[in-house]
């Protein structure tokens, strides 16, 4: 038993945090000041992801400097690695 | 190309295609006929008759004499002189005119044996030049060859040939001096001065000769011998020849030597021509004379070669004795050699014994002697051939340079990348490399070992090629050698990229080239995979053995999923039981797969952590999976691989958490109308489906026994928070309805049912306080059928007193609800009344009695 | 194991430094500038990183934590080890 819970316990590369995140909803920093929240449903090595339930908020800085958001929400989202920043577990609301 | 029309194919030739023979009149060619090559007639024909008079040892006033002669022409020379021009003109009309002679008198040629300087009679000689080789072309006489491979050396043996002049010493430097008289005679020596030709000076000479010429064919000019007419034409020299101008092919030879000395190298294409005419002497002869030819020859082949001279000496003492004229058959060009043979003999045996034609005469001791020089000659020449076989195009160390070159260039590009340090760069360094092979194949690197390229190949090559062209034994060998070279450098290109398949290394580590599946790393991060978690110094782990920590949860849920996936695979690749039990193989087949099945399955367990002890303050690990929708998605998934006994140790367990499932203890009911959040109610009801319907399995397999165990269990636990949730109250509600139907059933042993009891109602003790709160939110709220299912189950096994106490506990909600549902739409207020009349109905009463 | 022999050197080799820093706190700059400081939990031959107890800066000012951060690699300009 140990022996399995070494082989568990270490994040032995930073895509078994993803792989954790798996069927849990994710926040996901996307380039170009945009960001998604969903659940996180499949990714591979590029970082392509598959969210559901996705929450897109796109942070829009005006002439004033005032920044202001943007939502769209999505059903269903395929997310291109190249355009991924950051992937972090959403804080549980609970 | 055959210049002279001779057979190059002819048997006894040396090597034809060697060039030499053709390449030996090209020589002359660059030097003397640039403008024509009626240049080389003409200048003949201005030295008949006055060639001999002039002495060869008054050379150094050639340019007095060439003054005088210029100054006779009608055309002064002056110092403006125009070499070229006009005199290129002069010399075309001439040569015209020669050839149309030529033609015209073909006859002719045989009969003027005398050495008029006149035009015709140049003519004359060309044509008999011309058709004598042609005649000769099928005679075996192979020295010619010999011959070519002298003009071919024309530029490095130049100090051999020298040597080989002094030699022959023996014979006089200067061709004998013709008398004045005797002015065929005399002409020897102006021939061999043609041959040599092409100091500036000479060149020069002889341009102004032609001009003579031009002026006047007939009048000899007194042109000094350094004016030598362009000796590349053997026309001209065939002429001398045929005037009897007595130069004996060696002797010629030996003058042109001498002479060819001091003009530079020129000359030596000069002697080269010479010999072109001994042979054309000779080659008459062969029919008649061939076994005075064989004899004389020191034996071996090359000797032959060498021979030439002697042949002709021969042929033309056998001329001589045997023939004093030509015969009849002979080609038009054959009479003139009796002249020339008489000639020869006529001026030379004055002069030196050991010399020409007149061998024949000679005594046995000259003789000797003469073959014998003849002989070292021979050999010297043979040498000179093969070593200049390819001069012209490339000296063997030019190959070899260019070989190392090209290999350097090889090794550089595909450069081993595991060389280090002073040794690689030495190793590409060309400079060194030939600095390497200068100081000589000896020198060893002992401590600074090349790399295996360079080693087992460069620099191997660099030693072999110098020892070997120190032998003379390069030129034949390139090509073979190149092409080892070359293979190996292959080799050595196929065998590296094995050590470093598409993989660098750089600084960054180890760099690899990516393709799709696998995007390219950058790092090569070294896993410590063995360094227990205890020695990092971060904190990255130190809660994993903390039932709760995330990570480990989800770490723990990902193991699940894994072993699950392995399971699942395992199962479908499970063998067919064995038919019989003779089938060994399917037995064993099976037994293997039990046993790995069995190892799943523990390995299944383990990762569910179902033993895992609780640490204080925190959730078993199990109960913690199930606070993760992933891990309440995979029991149904689990408990498929589980034993009974498995499942039920899981349904246990839940139950003793019961109130520590975050579906339970998260999502309490509320009075007021406050919702659970959307994340929660959606753990709930994943909770529902995925997990109560896998215990309603697991717990609908369970005896009363254990059914009332369960009860216990929960007993042990805070039943409020258990009632308050709506998990809690549905875990409920199916533990009394499994009993229900047990007892429906006709199941239980008396004492189980006894113990039932006991259960039951210290439990129904336990919930009666909670049972007015159990309602999610206000009446108004709805959706609260799941706590009117508990109710009944209670009312079902409720004594009578039970019954009253709980219609005591909800009597506000059902007649609320009643109320509610008067304002409600028909049928929602149907459901709703239904709902309580699944309570109201357990313990006997309607709501139809309330309204 | 190829860098095996200069690794032991101490932190010469990026892959040896990146291995060693491992559950040390870090901070990590990206190319568009933002600044995450945690304890990094993992790092791979992408440079993809996993931090742990992040923090997010943005210019300067603290802009929001997360538990676990995973950051994809080819955003990362450098790792710095506080």
């Amino acid at each position: 038993m140990a022996e399995a819970r070494d082989e568990g316990s270490a994040v032995s590369e930073p895509l078994d945090l993803v792989r954790l995140l798996l069927d849990e909803v994710v926040c996901v920093k996307l380039r170009g000041d945009r960001e998604l929240k969903g659940r996180l449903h499949a990714y591979d090595s590029h970082c392509n992801l598959v969210l559901g339930d996705v929450e897109e908020t796109i942070y829009v800085v005006d002439e004033e400097d005032d920044e202001e958001t943007v939502s769209k929400k999505s059903e269903m989202l395929f997310v291109r690695g190249d355009s991924v920043v950051l992937i972090s577990p959403h804080a549980r609301t609970f | 190309m055959s210049f002279f029309g001779f057979d190059t194919t002819g048997p006894g030739r040396h090597n034809p295609a060697a060039a030499g023979f053709s390449q030996a009149h090209n020589p002359f060619a660059g030097l003397s006929n640039r403008e024509d090559e009626g240049d080389a007639l003409e200048f003949e024909e201005t030295y008949d008759g006055l060639g001999d008079q002039l002495e060869e040892t008054g050379d150094a006033f050639n340019d007095d004499t060439f003054g005088d002669t210029a100054g006779l022409d009608s055309a002064p020379v002056g110092k403006d002189f125009d070499f070229f021009g006009s005199t290129a003109k002069v010399a075309n009309a001439f040569e015209e005119e020669h050839v149309r002679f030529a033609r015209q008198q073909p006859a002719v040629k045989a009969a003027p044996p005398a050495p008029q300087p006149g035009p015709s009679h140049v003519m004359l000689q060309h044509s008999a030049f011309q058709s004598t080789s042609y005649g000769y072309a099928p005679q075996p006489t192979a020295h010619k060859p010999v011959r070519t491979g002298y003009e071919k050396y024309s530029n490095e043996p130049v100090a051999e040939l020298q040597v080989d002049a002094a030699l022959w010493g023996v014979a006089p430097k200067k061709p004998p001096q013709p008398s004045p008289a005797a002015a065929p005679a005399a002409q020897p020596v102006p021939a061999a001065a043609s041959r040599k030709v092409l100091s500036l000076e000479e060149v020069e000479a002889q341009m102004r000769a032609q001009a003579k010429k031009a002026a006047q064919h007939a009048t000899p000019s007194p042109a000094p011998q350094p004016q030598a007419p362009p000796p590349m034409h053997y026309d001209q020299a065939y002429e001398y020849q045929q005037h009897a101008q007595a130069h004996l092919p060696q002797q010629a030879d030996h003058l042109r030597h001498d002479q060819a000395f001091a003009p530079g190298h020129a000359q030596q294409h000069v002697t080269i021509l010479q010999r072109p005419h001994a042979n054309q002497v000779p080659s008459p002869q062969p029919p008649t004379q061939p076994s005075g030819h064989r004899q004389q020859p020191s034996g071996s082949m090359q000797p032959t070669k060498i021979l030439q001279n002697p042949n002709r000496l021969s042929g033309d003492a056998a001329r001589i004795g045997v023939r004093q004229h030509p015969t009849p058959t002979m080609p038009a060009a054959h009479p003139a050699h009796p002249v020339h043979r008489q000639q020869n003999s006529f001026s030379r045996q004055p002069q030196i014994i050991t010399h020409p034609s007149q061998l024949a005469q000679l005594s046995e001791e000259e003789k000797a002697a003469y073959l014998e020089q003849e002989a070292k000659r021979a050999k010297r020449n043979h040498k000179i051939f093969l070593m200049s076989r390819d001069n012209g195009i490339m000296t063997p160390q030019d190959k070899s340079f260019v070989t190392r070159i090209q290999l350097q260039q090889l090794v550089s590009a595909t450069g081993n990348p595991n060389e280090h340090g002073t040794d690689e760069s030495l190793a590409e360094d060309f400079y060194y490399q030939v600095h390497s092979q200068i100081q000589g194949s000896q020198r060893q690197h002992p401590n600074q070992p090349l790399n295996n390229f360079a080693q087992t190949y460069l620099f191997q090559t660099g030693s072999r090629q110098g020892g070997m062209r120190r032998h003379h034994r390069g030129p034949e060998n390139h090509v073979q050698r190149m092409e080892q070279q070359v293979q190996r450098a292959v080799e050595a290109a196929k065998n590296k990229p094995k050590n470093k398949q598409l993989v660098i290394e750089g600084s960054l580590g180890k760099i690899s080239f990516s393709n799709a599946k696998t995007p390219k790393p950058l790092l090569n991060i070294k896993r410590a995979e063995n360094t227990s978690e205890a020695n990092r110094p971060g904190s990255a782990h130190k809660h994993v053995h903390h039932g709760g920590d995330r990570k480990s949860e989800l770490r723990s849920i990902e193991r699940i999923y894994s072993t699950l996936m392995q399971m699942e695979d395992h199962d479908r690749n499970m063998p067919p039981p064995p038919s019989n039990d003779a089938d060994n193989e399917a037995i064993q087949k099976f037994v293997t797969w039990n046993s790995e099945a069995q190892l799943l399955n523990n390995k299944l367990w383990e990762s569910l952590r179902v033993h895992d002890h609780q640490d204080n303050g925190h959730v078993h690990p199990f109960i913690a999976l199930m606070s993760y929708t992933k891990g309440m998605k995979a029991m149904q998934r689990i408990t498929r691989h589980l034993t009974h006994e498995q499942r039920t140790t899981i349904l246990t367990l839940i139950v003793v958490n019961l109130d520590s499932l975050e579906v339970v203890r998260n999502a309490q009911v509320t009075p007021d109308a406050t919702q659970l959040n959307a994340a929660m109610r959606e753990n709930v009801e994943l909770f529902s489906v995925a997990v109560m319907s896998t215990l309603f399995t697991i717990l609908n397999e369970l005896d009363l026994d254990l059914v009332a165990g369960v009860l216990g269990l929960v007993c042990t636990r805070n039943v409020d928070v258990i009632g308050k949730s709506r998990i809690g109250a549905s875990m409920l509600t199916m533990i009394l309805s499994r009993a229900e139907i047990i007892k429906h059933g006709g199941g239980g042993s008396e004492q189980a049912w006894r113990a039932w009891d006991m259960t039951h109602t210290q439990f129904f003790d336990l919930i009666e306080p909670t049972l007015p709160h159990m309602f999610p939110g206000p009446v108004t709220a709805g959706d609260d059928i799941y706590v009117w299912q508990l109710l009944a189950a209670l009312g079902i096994g409720a004594s009578p007193d039970q019954q009253q106490r709980l219609v005591l506990a909800v009597k506000d909600r059902v007649m609320d609800t009643v109320a509610l549902s008067k304002t409600l739409p028909a049928d929602m207020a149907a459901q709703r009344l239904q709902n309580v009349n699944l309570f109201m109905r357990s313990i006997g009463l309607d709501v139809e009695l309330l309204q | 194991m190829e860098n095996g022999a200069v690794t032991q050197g101490e932190g010469k080799d990026p892959s040896g430094f990146l291995s060693e820093i491992i559950g040390n706190p870090v901070t990590v700059k990206l190319n568009s500038g933002v600044i995450y400081k945690g304890e990094l939990q993992s790092v791979d031959g992408y440079m993809n990183i996993a931090l742990e107890k992040t923090e997010e800066y943005v210019n300067g000012a603290k802009r929001r934590t997360y538990g676990d951060a995973f950051v994809r690699g080819n955003n990362v300009m450098y790792i710095s080890a506080d």
